[in-house]
């Protein structure tokens, strides 16, 4: 299958010297989601930013469907529609009036009736005569959503969008993304939130101080996130770790009064049952017991370190 | 060239002037109308005729062009500088259209709006003095290469503008003493020998002149002059709409 974007070596290096973005070479399949995940600052909107033609990158090529950001920029930006992380809207129009108004900046004839169904689909069409500043929030960012669907993108950017979104809308959000994509519409959303890739992506990219440090599909991802470890703290310590419960991944830490087993959630099996049986035939006392998921800052920190 | 989408810009941005259109016309057709009764009554009974033109009359010309400078800057230089400011701008740039859409868009729609109140107070004019117009081929030249030129001087203001106080600046520390000292309200014959040398420095008195000589064949400096001056205007600023586009200067980082 053809990619629908084809990165390779991109680099963003912002006036003033500072490099947000280090050579990233990332292909995005068609009709996949993927999600970008990556903390605050990590060059998630920089690397969006420069595939949609908003900054100039330093280094590096973009290809959408074979055609050069650049070289053939007309063809590559028709295909893509972006929705941006921050608010930016047109306060004094009408919502019908610059939804219309997208659709033309694209070079599309005017439509009415398919502004209408991208309006009622994003429950917005009782407002459609209402100035976009009459609106709260969130309705304004689904304005922002009906403007980047407004010329039938092929390929959607959406650059965080459940930040300031209740529960409902993002229902909603994540129900016009699956449909969006059983129309063969590639989309690539950013988030902070692992859970949200979780529920919608295919495949799953970390960001991390300018590099991409990893895409995966999400089942392998969730495989290596879905770690967990149980730590046992114990009434004696142990000079060593009895022949018994050698066969475990377990850390002995504190002088032998602690012990990590590190178990997969996503397994069949944990082995946490017979690691306790185990441990109790060894007449070993158990005094407490903890259990912890690697939470998302982990993985980036195990990450970080291994491309080192 | 993407004609849908340089008439979705001309449009979006007529449709934002008609919101403030009553504004927008009635300030200069009050203050055109304040010009005549000050210049034109008060101090005309006086004056009465300069070059043969009764001197309420003399005036319209320049308060046109006074008019058709500010306006035209104005206006193109808020049209661009808004979406920059708001953040709205992103759209248009990630939109397959190339520099030479956005500006005809922009600058297209400033220029239109700048021409109507052109014609609008040139038809205030007429309630106020006898107007008669020798080359109506050439007033409607002038009229329309003012408002484009200026229009995109304006564009180009906007774009280099990063901030309200930069956006009035050039306005009004340059444009408006300009049109004042350009012989709006005299004729450079009137000046001593002196200052009618200095004032051909000033580039808007060729405006002037030549819009005026297409009412009434009375010029300062002879047209073919001013008609090469206007060209020469147009070509600056499209070199520099044309550098703004190579390097995306203050529009794309
Ligand atoms: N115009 C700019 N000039 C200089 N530096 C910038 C500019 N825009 C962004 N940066 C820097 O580039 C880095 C990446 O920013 P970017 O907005 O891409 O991060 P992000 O991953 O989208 O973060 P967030 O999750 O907070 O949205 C940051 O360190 C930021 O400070
Ligand atoms: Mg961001």
């Amino acid at each position: 299958m053809p990619n629908a974007i084809s990165i390779s070596n991109l680099s963003k290096t912002y006036e003033g010297g500072f490099t947000a973005l280090h050579g990233i070479d990332l292909d995005i399949r068609d009709g996949e989601i993927l999600a970008l995940l990556g903390p605050n600052g990590a060059g998630k909107t920089t690397l969006i930013s420069l595939v949609c033609g908003i900054l100039n990158p330093t280094t590096g090529t973009v290809n959408v469907q074979g055609h050069d950001i650049i070289k053939d920029f007309r063809a590559a930006r028709q295909l893509i529609g972006l929705v941006p992380q921050e608010l930016h809207v047109e306060t004094f129009e009408t919502v019908w009036a610059t939804v219309n108004y997208s659709r033309g900046l694209f070079g599309k004839k005017p439509d009415p009736a398919l502004c209408e169904r991208i309006l009622k689909d994003l429950s917005l069409w009782d407002k459609k005569d209402n100035k976009i500043m009459q609106l709260s929030g969130g309705m304004k960012r689904r304005v922002m959503i009906a403007k980047a669907l407004a010329h039938e993108p092929r390929i959607l950017f959406l650059d965080e969008p459940t930040a300031g979104v209740d529960v409902e809308l993002r229902k909603d959000m994540w129900q016009l993304v699956r449909r969006l994509r059983e129309n063969g519409v590639t989309i690539i959303l950013t988030t902070h939130y692992i859970e949200e890739a979780e529920e919608i992506a295919d495949r799953v990219g970390v960001i991390n101080k300018g590099r991409l440090i990893l895409v995966e599909e999400k089942k392998e991802l969730m495989r290596k996130l879905g770690k967990k470890q149980l730590t046992l703290e114990l009434v004696e310590g142990l000079p060593e770790l009895p022949e018994a419960l050698s066969h475990y991944d377990l850390d002995v830490q504190d002088g032998g009064r602690r012990l990590v087993y590190s178990y997969d959630t996503q397994a069949a099996r944990t082995g946490i049952g017979s690691l306790l049986a185990d441990l109790n035939r060894a007449g070993i006392a158990v005094k407490d017991l903890d259990t912890e998921q690697s939470s998302l800052e982990d993985i980036f920190v195990s990450l970080v370190e291994e491309a080192r | 060239m993407n004609f849908e989408a340089i008439k979705a810009i001309y449009l979006f941005e007529m449709a934002r002037m008609r919101r403030t259109l009553l504004q927008s016309v009635i300030s200069p057709v009050l203050s055109t109308s304040l010009y005549f009764v000050v210049f034109g009554s008060a101090i005309g009974g006086r004056i009465q005729e300069v070059e043969g033109v009764q001197y309420g009359a003399f005036i319209v010309p320049g308060l046109i062009m006074l008019t058709l400078l500010q306006n035209s800057i104005s206006n193109a230089s808020f049209g661009i500088y808004f979406p920059k400011f708001v953040g709205t701008i992103y759209e248009v740039l990630s939109a397959p259209i190339s520099f030479v859409e956005i500006v005809i868009g922009y600058v297209g729609a400033a220029a239109t709006k700048s021409l109507i109140l052109g014609v609008i107070i040139l038809a205030t004019a007429f309630l106020f003095v006898p107007i008669e117009i020798r080359h109506p081929f050439w007033m409607v030249f002038f009229l329309v290469a003012t408002s484009i030129t200026f229009s995109l001087f304006g564009f180009i203001i906007g774009i280099w503008a990063d901030g309200f106080e930069k956006l009035q600046l050039i306005p009004l520390l340059v444009v408006t003493p300009l049109v004042f000292l350009g012989g709006s309200f005299y004729s450079i014959h009137m000046l001593p020998p002196f200052w009618r040398d200095v004032t051909l420095f000033n580039p808007v008195l060729y405006l002037i002149s030549g819009f005026r000589w297409s009412f009434y064949e009375t010029a300062d400096v002879s047209v073919g002059v001013s008609i090469a001056m206007i060209f020469f205007f147009l070509a600056i600023c499209l070199g520099l709409v044309w550098w703004i586009f190579r390097t995306g200067y203050r529009l794309k980082a």
